[in-house]
């Protein structure tokens, strides 16, 4: 039993504070405003006032906080991309987790459990070794194992997949984590707090005010707030706020769908990723399992679930694992992601002076929040994005600059 | 000790048949038709399991089908749900998340734990140092959990089936039995499932110790049953809903995807329990679960109980209980004013005490807590839902039967759409606004009272079919003015807590207090901070009671507050049932059977299945001796490759050159009749997508070939823009329809001259011409190619035909020493010749700048897919270049592999390698590779750096390679 | 699984179809900017709303447009490409 729960048993009082205090009223004006409560924008609020002592920012969320993708995401966290600037970025990320729950005063259930993209295929083995090259080379340890290696850190996955899909190989991720993603968002948010942001729930973001190509201010459901400087993190949303501002992206909305099962004790200790079978699946600390697959195949703004989905997806999990043929699926659900065309981020200035984004999460937000979040304090602060997400900035489409993680054709997450 | 008692009418065991099986070691009769908890009930055992967090001892909740604590395993099997599973003879059955049995687990000593662990206590500890916390994720991870999974479990997998129909009604209670009756009365097809084994819902169980609801439900029975129009599904739950009403049907031998015109959610409701401390303990159940017991299964709940209500069901499961001789202490009524004089008086005439205003302050347990032995009678203060201990009453009895209200069982409205709100007179959620076609009947819809509910059973069918179109009166069903089915708190404050409220997660009252102190104080935040209704149940006994108690904290009235939102499943579902059968399915090319019985070694290829190379049994070739082997017959006779998977597009009419100008980067109005060119595709963006070759037929007919896996797409895409261009064009697919082979190599015009009439003599026939003619007695279509070799014919015939062919070109090659080769060889043999491999060589961004294929690219036309792009991308400097490579002569190193990073003096990644081989026939490694565009000349040298890490030195080459073989001849 | 009306062959499961992204209106590659160009390729109106989009029938081969609200997932109609005034 650790000390820190002592005082609970012994105190009369709960003796917790509030995480966050109840912000109901906007003030008139703001030195930055964030839109969206989820793990990027509350920590883009946090480094802003850890980094940049700018404490007086809002932010703003129509919902609760964490109440969108960060709360829908199946919480792997890695860096196994292919190309260096992406390997760079996410590494970063994975760092600064690492140190996260100390930082924020939180557990985060961060999790180091190592991670398997399982190769079905011969092309699909090249690509692992593509990314293990680049991940060596940036110095993110990832490899290229065999069958038998993957046997002896999941006994319990066929090999064969019930003779439907062979598994030749594996990329071997060391660092791939999962966490518990709703305690991300409230640790930001707690710490945010404790430095003066303000953070308003059920407060939506109707107009970006705009004069002269500028920001100064914005519309919301608790009347207009001045600002020269808006953030919009709300990956889900994202065209609804730039159609705002009339900045152009790429960026189109797909449903990613997820389910979990019924709690079992502990038996998978890794994470495991199939691009061929469009799985992936890893065990809670709760004993569920919580998996995944693709992005829906169509364009749609709504977290509907579809039976298509849940079918699909068992079906190759009975493929890899046949002996869950009776473990049962409780819930299924979906969130809503911004697709790129290059499955990139989309970070950084806009047309529109003092309106930065951080959008186009695609399927991969959470595991960046930490880094996003930093880096668009810094973009906020100094109106220059970092080196770091230059690859990541909206202009490169009009440059037919796109990233090169289009080559890598598996299914992400 | 039994507690089964004399048969009772409408009974759900079967009592010719009895069984014996085997519970925590301990032998147990019960009958055929009795569930696990039912037969262990009889049998006076009461501890069913372990709770997930504090492992404390549980009984019998609900017998719904969420009774969470009472899993099992029989060995085999986890997780079983003992409240509603049949038991079988010889079971041998044991809880789960129990360490040495159910009633000594070792783990009871977490419940001495609880007050250290706060509500959410994992997010405040165990974290400082990091370097420990993997210590105590093992402990919580090993502490959490339910059942073992058993590794040997067989892979099951269900058949799914298909129905369709035009009311689906979920639900066979009476308000679901009357609108099938009446819908089907009326011509309209009606499936009716239920979860139950047996129709009926609630009068099935809810007779307040009278005979009224059992001959109701005989009358609805018999008329079910005489109606050919219903087809009742019963022992199957709806397991959520979809778009465009599909709804699947889970029995226990599968899925039944039902797609219906209209839906009828006449679900009922859930009985929630009232929240006081030791609410959880074995023998304290809902009132709505004795009654099941008494009615189903004969079995009497409990030998002296108490009753304890905040509604007229209370009194309605005293009668029950009195009727099997359960002797009832009392009627304990939160409510201040009681029930109705008449109710309360035909309790009272049965020997019961009602104590109106009065609370359970909480139940006292017996040794271990595995029961109840008394429970502590308070005064109650409805406002303040505190308990009056000054004058408390202890009441000696061991059951308690807990009747305070109801939730609608109303998730799939919810997944369906519908705006549900709440009813202040009812204190319950209702259907406020229903999407198309989807209707609520009964208690979900908020009617309670049995005639009400028969007639709403009947208005929401007749709402049904004018919806289908036909024209029936529909009635308003009239509110029967009665007692508050559920009360707005059901809740008794208590210091020492224990007191309830989610028994899946183990979550009491003041956890939700705590976490609205922590900031949590919102119903997503609560759900996700207290985990309220994550649990397998999913919040069907716990959600109204978290919404109630967050209302009282914010001091809001309830709707204000809203719900989760219900997910499906309404059961959690067998992943096996949902999975179903898996279809993995591939093409087999016509000549698939001759290679797998010539020992070829057959890959996957996209969906068809391709000998990679042939090892024929016996031969003892290795898979790089087989690839050499078969390179060499291709170098120096002839050798032959199943190209039939290759995509074959047959483009007519009189704007087929024009629209083959607009699709590819090539010219085709000028092409001649008997020629073929290349078919470059590309995207909007100037991406390469595809190449293959096409042959101009006739003037207006062309057969264009696509790379094997975008035979589809390319298809698709040649559609679309046909429709879109609104070109006279029509499009053949033959993929499938014909097979494709390639006979390469110094002989193969003379082995295709042997069996064809077409004269494919070098100045007949020169590199890229097309002929049609018969080649083995078959119309063909020929090709002279030069992809794997300078010599080849690409024959392609009729499906039917190819393996006549094949064999016929097989056997008359015999004499060269044709040997039949695989898709390695073609690899290797491409790569000599110096040709790339569309998405092998290239990848999602590679435009033909990077890929040396300038040529093909014909910018002079007014207008191809991707031109315009491809003309801002010539003004930017070229990135990267593919380049044909050579290693050392006699390298003999570790070997770059493919996607090995080409290296610069500065460590900095500036290529990779996308093939590479080693040629036997020119005793050379070649590839090719990535490389800044000013190392992609002839001679310019890279390094690629292996797996290992070692620096390889490689040279930028001309290609065809074989130049290399006449340097080294000097 | 949803259900799609293809203007051919009817109304049909949703697995039959193929999802062919916006249908848009090509700038003339002659005469429109280079920038123009690139946000044709590359840009998307996201926002959710009605939209005119490519469906594929495989089955029967037919491409055809359907107007379908992103934002409820409602069709309202569907038409071959170029036939909508005959629907």
């Amino acid at each position: 039993m650790p000390l820190g729960l002592l005082k609970y048993g012994l105190s009369k009082e709960h003796p917790a504070p509030r995480f966050f205090r109840d912000c109901t009223q906007p003030k008139k004006s703001y030195d930055a405003v964030i839109i969206g409560g989820g793990g990027h924008g509350l920590a883009a609020a946090y480094y802003l006032a850890k980094d940049y002592g700018i404490t007086n920012v809002a932010v703003l969320e129509k919902g609760y906080i964490g109440g969108g993708n960060t709360g829908r995401n199946t919480t792997i966290v890695r860096s196994n991309y292919l190309t260096p600037e992406g390997v760079n970025f996410y590494d970063a990320s994975v760092k600064m987790y690492e140190d996260l729950s100390e930082e924020l005063d939180l557990n985060l259930f961060y999790s180091t459990r190592g991670h398997y993209t399982l190769a079905h295929t011969e092309s699909a083995m090249r690509t692992m070794r593509w990314r293990a090259e680049v991940n060596k080379h940036v110095g993110v340890e990832s490899r290229v194992v065999a069958p038998d290696e993957i046997s002896q850190a999941c006994p319990q996955l066929d090999i064969q997949c019930s003779g439907q899909a062979p598994i030749m190989g594996a990329l071997y991720h060391a660092p791939g984590s999962v966490a518990r993603h709703d305690a991300v968002a409230w640790g930001y948010a707690k710490e945010a707090d404790r430095m003066g942001v303000e953070i308003f729930q059920m407060t939506e973001v109707t107009g970006i005010d705009v004069k002269s190509g500028k920001v100064v201010g914005v519309n919301t459901s608790k009347g207009y707030i001045e600002t020269n400087r808006v953030l919009s993190a709300v990956a889900g949303f994202t065209p609804r706020i730039t159609e705002m501002v009339d900045v152009e992206t790429p960026i189109v909305i797909h449903p990613l769908q997820a389910c979990v099962s019924e709690p079992m004790k502990p038996w998978l200790d890794t994470i495991l990723v199939s691009g061929s079978l469009h799985v992936y699946v890893s065990q809670s600390s709760r004993g569920e399992l919580v998996m995944g697959s693709s992005l829906d195949p169509y364009e749609m703004h709504s977290t509907r679930s579809s039976l298509d989905f849940v079918e699909g997806l068992t079906s190759h999990i009975v493929d890899m694992f046949p002996f869950l043929s009776n473990v049962k699926v409780v819930r299924q659900w979906a969130g809503m992601a911004d697709l790129t065309p290059d499955f990139a981020p989309v970070m950084g200035k806009t047309p529109v002076d003092g309106f930065y984004l951080d959008a186009g999460w695609g399927t991969w937000g959470f595991k960046a929040t930490p880094i996003s979040g930093k880096t668009m304090a810094e973009t906020i602060a100094r109106d220059v994005a970092p080196d770091m997400i230059q690859p990541f900035r909206l202009s490169r489409f009009e440059d037919y600059e796109l990233t090169g993680e289009k080559g890598a054709a598996s299914v992400g997450h | 000790m039994t507690s089964r008692i004399a048969k009772k009418r409408g009974e759900w065991i079967n009592r010719d048949k009895p069984l014996t099986f085997e519970y925590e070691g301990q032998q147990v009769q019960g009958y055929e038709g009795d569930t696990i908890s039912s037969a262990l009930w009889a049998n006076g055992i009461r501890v069913l399991g372990r709770s997930f967090k504090y492992h404390r001892a549980r009984g019998l909740l609900s017998f719904a089908n969420h009774d969470v604590n009472a899993l099992m395993t029989d060995g085999e099997d986890t997780n079983i749900r003992a409240d509603v599973w049949p038991v079988s003879n010889g079971m041998q059955l044991a809880a789960v998340n129990t360490e040495g049995g159910v009633l000594k687990d070792k783990n009871k000593y977490i419940d001495h734990l609880s007050p250290f662990l706060p509500v959410g206590f994992y997010y405040k500890t165990f974290y400082k140092p990091k370097r420990l916390f993997p210590f105590w994720e093992d402990k919580i991870r090993k502490a959490a959990g339910l059942g073992k999974v058993n590794f040997n479990y067989p892979r099951i997998i269900k058949p799914k089936r298909y129905a369709h129909c035009d009311v689906l009604i979920i639900g066979a209670g009476a308000a679901g039995l009357s609108a099938a009756i009446n819908a089907a009365a009326e011509g309209f097809n009606v499936i009716l499932v239920d979860e139950n084994r047996q129709a009926g819902g609630s009068l099935s169980y809810d007779h307040a110790g009278e005979q009224a609801a059992a001959d109701t439900l005989n009358t609805l029975l018999e008329a079910v049953e005489a109606e050919k129009n219903i087809r009742l599904i019963t022992d199957a739950y709806a397991g959520g809903y979809y778009g465009d009403h599909l709804v699947p049907i889970v029995e226990k031998s599968g899925i039944t995807k039902v797609r219906a015109q209209t839906v009828i959610v006449a679900a009922g409701v859930f009985e929630q329990p009232p929240v006081f401390r030791y609410n959880d303990l074995p023998g304290v159940m809902l009132g709505s679960a004795t009654q099941r017991l008494v009615h189903r299964y004969a079995v009497k709940p409990f030998d002296k109980g108490v009753v304890v209500t905040a509604n007229d069901h209370g009194y309605r499961t005293a009668l029950d209980l009195a009727s099997v001789g359960t002797e009832v202490v009392a009627v304990i009524d939160m409510r201040a004013d009681g029930a109705s004089q008449e109710l309360t008086q035909k309790v009272k005439d049965k020997g019961i005490a009602v104590h109106k205003g009065s609370c359970i302050y909480e139940a006292v347990p017996t040794k271990g807590k595995l029961g109840v032995k008394e429970v502590v009678v308070c005064p109650y203060n409805e406002t303040t839902a505190e308990a009056d201990t000054s004058r408390s009453v202890r009441l000696v009895c061991d059951g308690v039967a807990m009747s305070a209200g109801w939730a609608p069982a109303g998730a799939l409205l919810y997944q369906a759409g519908t705006k549900m709100r709440y009813d202040n007179d009812l204190e319950q959620f209702v259907p406020g606004e229903l999407p198309e076609g989807v209707f609520a009947a009964g208690k979900v819809n908020g009617v309670f009272d049995l005639k009400a509910r028969l007639q709403d059973g009947r208005r929401a069918a007749g709402e049904a079919m004018n919806y289908l179109g036909k024209a029936v009166s529909v009635d308003t069903v009239k509110p029967v003015s009665m007692a508050r089915p559920s009360h707005p708190y059901p809740i008794v404050n208590h210091p020492k807590g224990k007191n309830f409220v989610d028994f899946d997660e183990d979550i009491q009252v003041k956890d939700f207090i705590n976490a609205a102190k922590e900031g949590f104080d919102n119903i997503e935040l609560m759900k996700r901070f207290t985990t309220v209704g994550m649990g397998p149940s999913q919040g069907k006994h716990s959600n109204m009671n978290a919404i109630r108690i967050l209302a009282r904290i914010r001091q809001l009235p309830v709707e204000k507050i809203g719900t989760t939102t219900a997910r499906p499943f309404f059961h959690p579902t067998p992943i096996g049932h949902l999975g179903g059968r898996g279809f993995h399915p591939h093409r087999y090319t016509a000549m698939h059977q001759w290679h797998v019985d010539n020992g070829g070694e057959m890959m996957d290829a996209g969906i068809w299945l391709r000998p990679a190379f042939y090892a024929p049994q016996g031969s003892g070739l290795t898979a790089s001796e087989a690839v050499q082997q078969e390179t060499l017959a291709v170098r120096n006779a002839v050798g032959m490759i199943d190209g039939s998977t290759l995509g074959k597009i047959e483009v007519f009419g009189p704007d087929a050159a024009a629209f083959l100008e607009r699709f590819y980067t090539g010219k085709f109005v000028d092409q001649k009749v008997g020629g073929s060119r290349i078919a470059m595709l590309l995207d909007e963006a100037g991406v390469m997508v595809d190449d293959g070759v096409a042959v101009r037929m006739a003037d207006e007919q062309f057969y264009v070939s696509t790379n094997s896996s975008n035979a589809a797409t390319v298809y698709r895409e040649m559609q679309r823009n046909v429709q879109l261009w609104g070109m006279q064009v029509t499009l053949v697919n033959l993929t499938g329809a014909m097979a494709a082979m390639t006979v390469a190599g110094p002989e193969s015009r003379s082995v295709v001259a042997t069996l064809t009439d077409i004269d494919v003599s070098a100045e007949a026939m020169p590199d890229g011409a097309f002929r049609s003619g018969q080649v083995a007695g078959v119309d063909a279509r020929v090709m002279r190619v030069s992809f794997v070799a300078d010599l080849a014919f690409e024959i392609h015939v009729p499906y039917k035909a190819g393996l006549h062919v094949w064999k016929s070109l097989i056997e008359a090659g015999q004499s060269a020493g044709i040997r039949p080769f695989g898709t390695d060889a073609q690899r290797l043999l491409r790569l000599e010749m110096g040709h790339h491999l569309v998405s092998h060589d290239t990848d999602g961004l590679t435009n033909p700048f990077e890929a040396h294929s300038d040529s093909l690219v014909k910018m002079d036309k007014p207008f191809f897919i991707g031109k315009r792009s491809l003309q801002i991308l010539a003004k930017k400097p070229l990135g990267k270049k593919l380049t044909t490579f050579v290693l050392e002569p006699g390298f003999n190193g570790e070997l770059p592999q493919e996607c090995n990073l080409v290296i610069d003096a500065g460590n900095n990644i500036t290529g990779r390698v996308t093939s590479i081989s080693f040629s036997r026939h020119l005793n050379r490694h070649i590839g090719f590779a990535f490389v800044p565009p000013e190392q992609s000349s002839a001679g310019s040298g890279f390094q690629i750096r292996t797996d290992s890490g070692a620096m390889v030195a490689a040279t930028a080459c001309e290609a065809p390679f074989f130049h290399l073989l006449e340097s080294k001849g000097e | 699984m949803k259900l799609l009306e293809c203007p051919v062959n009817g109304v049909r499961p949703l697995s039959e179809f193929t999802y062919g992204g916006e249908y848009r209106d090509m700038p003339d590659p002659d005469t429109c900017s280079d920038k123009e160009w690139a946000a044709y390729v590359h840009y998307r109106a996201g926002a959710p709303g009605l939209k005119k989009e490519w469906w594929y029938h495989g089955p029967s081969g037919t491409w055809f447009i359907a107007e379908r609200n992103t934002l409820t997932d409602k069709v309202s109609r569907t038409y071959i490409a170029g036939q909508e005034e005959s629907k």
